[in-house]
């Protein structure tokens, strides 16, 4: 593979194991572009969109996959490609707007390139030439410069992409387990989208998928979660992960919690806090299981979330090693009766930029990323909270689900492992 | 529900001038970091919400925040000050004039461009949105309350977070 070959070959994992992720992966920009081109661009599924966002022939929504800009277009026959948003002229971007209709042709607006739905080149002005003089060579192979198609699946009403021609299919991908959590959430109901939120966040993209793989943080920073018992770590709960560690998937059951007076020495600053109005913590019994938080990361860019009756993909889009933009899609379903659009409205309170849980979330993200890109050379995390592996469990004080996304990290990314 | 218990001024330029003596008041409240007088500028039932102006373009109403009553805008100010963990910040929000679009039996339909810049610890500034307010005014015993309260932004990749009402 092109591109920079920091380390590869050596480990800059001390340990066999994944308890200790050194500060340099966090912050070294030769690390960084590798991760972009051995798992952005490599096999790997990345998250492209819901296809209800282009219900129509020509629809177009922008999007990113790692750095790189592609569009998801509705085709003729119904089905979606992804191509990169780049003319395969002179690199023009060819669409600026984040959505609409291109009709059946992707003009570029530089020099009129055309291509069809699904990135071939069909014309361009000029072809040949003008009064015999000028033009394109008659060797010039029209066939060799359509846009980057990538390959694309979707599931369920979701669309993945990938570049690289050896990723394995993505049932095979995901795996049994997180198929059958994916088709909780994504079980074949038309989706409708309720809105956007976009933010970014200074931190290592890292850090957020992390995060979510990180529930000791979320029963412990988050007092809002914890005062109205919608997560707590002494909660009835479940994790798994697929065969090569980097999904996983959380889910917790709301009023399992223990009796007991002491929260594991946690200091809950105003234990008395109450809502007035509760309307926003009361959610809707809406899938035929108890589970009332279900969060599932799939490596190495989308965040399933359903907490309550916020359902949201949030799509991670790295912008640098220090910086990464985070996407969410609140989506709910075409059928949603207008009590549960209202209550999706509203616990949205909960989540973006603002939300009641997650603004916490961005902000210890940045506070992350402040500490450790001033930390010395060779200082690392420590993840030794419940053993040194990453095995599925049933008990949420544990970084087992941050252990087995760098196994998969370190792995995808040809880091060696460390001699025992 | 609170009633218009007085017939609004027809006089344009009066009804202007009080709505924005309204605005400069809530806007220094928040950037006085007074939050807890912020839910006292709103009617008992009431919408404040902060919507991205692409979802409102393409008819969705979800907000980064969307409160519907006083007691919800309590429960913010109160949960933003004892249940929220993030960076000391301060917000700095500059108004345009404001334009008085409607006076009706429902109230005063006003609009008035906001800049918010947020400044942290260190000193550093950013521009945090660019935002319309599209507002519903009513007067309840004299004073101006806002009944609906509207911060369309246009910075849909919002800069950081959203900690304190805009």
């Amino acid at each position: 593979m092109d591109g920079p070959q920091p380390d590869k070959g050596r480990d800059i994992f001390a340990a066999t194991d994944t308890t200790r992720v050194p500060f340099r992966v966090y912050e070294d920009q030769d690390i960084y572009k590798a991760e972009l081109e051995r798992i952005f661009y490599g096999p790997t599924w990345n998250y492209v969109g819901l296809d209800c966002e282009v219900p129509k022939e020509g629809d177009f929504r922008r999007n990113f996959i790692g750095e790189r800009e592609i569009l998801m277009i509705r085709k003729k026959d119904g089905g979606i490609s992804v191509v990169e948003n780049r003319c395969a002229h002179r690199g023009a971007q060819l669409r600026q707007a984040l959505e609409g209709n291109a009709g059946e042709t992707l003009m570029c607006p530089y020099h009129q390139w055309c291509y069809t739905l699904d990135g071939d080149l069909t014309s361009m002005p000029f072809r040949r030439g003008f009064k015999g003089k000028g033009g394109f060579p008659k060797d010039f192979d029209m066939t060799k410069h359509g846009l980057t198609r990538l390959r694309v699946e979707a599931l369920n009403g979701v669309v993945f992409a990938t570049f690289d021609r050896t990723t394995p299919p993505i049932t095979e991908d995901f795996g049994k387990h997180m198929l059958k959590y994916f088709t909780r959430v994504f079980n074949g109901r038309k989706l409708r989208v309720v809105g956007y939120q976009r933010q970014i966040i200074d931190s290592n993209w890292k850090l957020q998928m992390e995060n979510l793989k990180d529930p000791y943080h979320a029963g412990i920073l988050h007092l809002f979660l914890i005062n109205f018992g919608l997560f707590r770590l002494d909660q009835k709960s479940a994790y798994y992960f697929d065969e090569r560690k980097g999904h996983t998937v959380l889910m917790t059951e709301r009023g399992t919690e223990s009796d007991e007076g002491d929260y594991g020495g946690v200091k809950v600053a105003a234990p008395d806090f109450t809502l007035t109005d509760h309307e926003l913590v009361q959610p809707r019994k809406e899938f035929g299981d108890d589970v009332t938080l279900a969060i599932q990361t799939l490596f190495p860019s989308v965040i399933v979330q359903a907490q309550s009756n916020t359902l949201a993909t949030r799509h991670i889009v790295p912008k640098g090693p220090g910086s990464h933009e985070l996407i969410w899609t609140f989506f709910g379903y075409e059928d949603d009766d207008s009590e549960m659009r209202t209550l999706r409205l509203r616990q949205a309170n909960l989540m973006g930029s603002a939300g009641y849980v997650t603004l916490d979330d961005a902000e210890a993200l940045e506070f992350s990323q402040l500490g450790l890109a001033a930390a010395p050379d060779g200082a690392a995390a420590v993840l030794e909270i419940d053993g040194k592996d990453a095995q599925s469990g049933d008990c949420l004080v544990t970084e087992a689900l941050i252990r087995g996304f760098y196994i998969r990290y370190r792995d995808i990314m040809g880091f060696e492992k460390a001699q025992p | 529900m609170d009633q218009i218990d007085t017939p609004l001024d027809a006089d344009t330029h009066l009804i202007r001038h009080r709505v924005e003596q309204l605005q400069l008041d809530y806007v220094h409240a928040i950037d006085d970091g007074a939050i807890d007088s912020w839910p006292g500028f709103f009617t008992e039932r009431c919408l404040y919400a902060i919507i991205a102006r692409d979802n409102l373009e393409r008819g969705q109403e979800l907000g980064v925040m969307r409160f519907e009553s006083r007691a919800m805008l309590v429960d913010r100010a109160t949960a933003t000050q004892h249940a929220a963990v993030f960076a000391p910040r301060t917000l700095c929000h500059v108004l345009s004039g404001t334009s008085i679009e409607a006076v009706d039996e429902n109230g005063i339909r006003a609009r008035t461009n906001v800049a918010i810049y947020q400044t942290t610890a260190d000193g550093d500034t950013l521009l945090l949105v660019a935002a319309t307010y599209r507002d519903l005014v009513v007067e309840a015993d004299g004073a101006l309350l806002f009944k609906e309260k509207r911060v369309i932004y246009d910075t849909l990749r919002l800069p950081d977070s959203v900690v304190n009402p805009l």
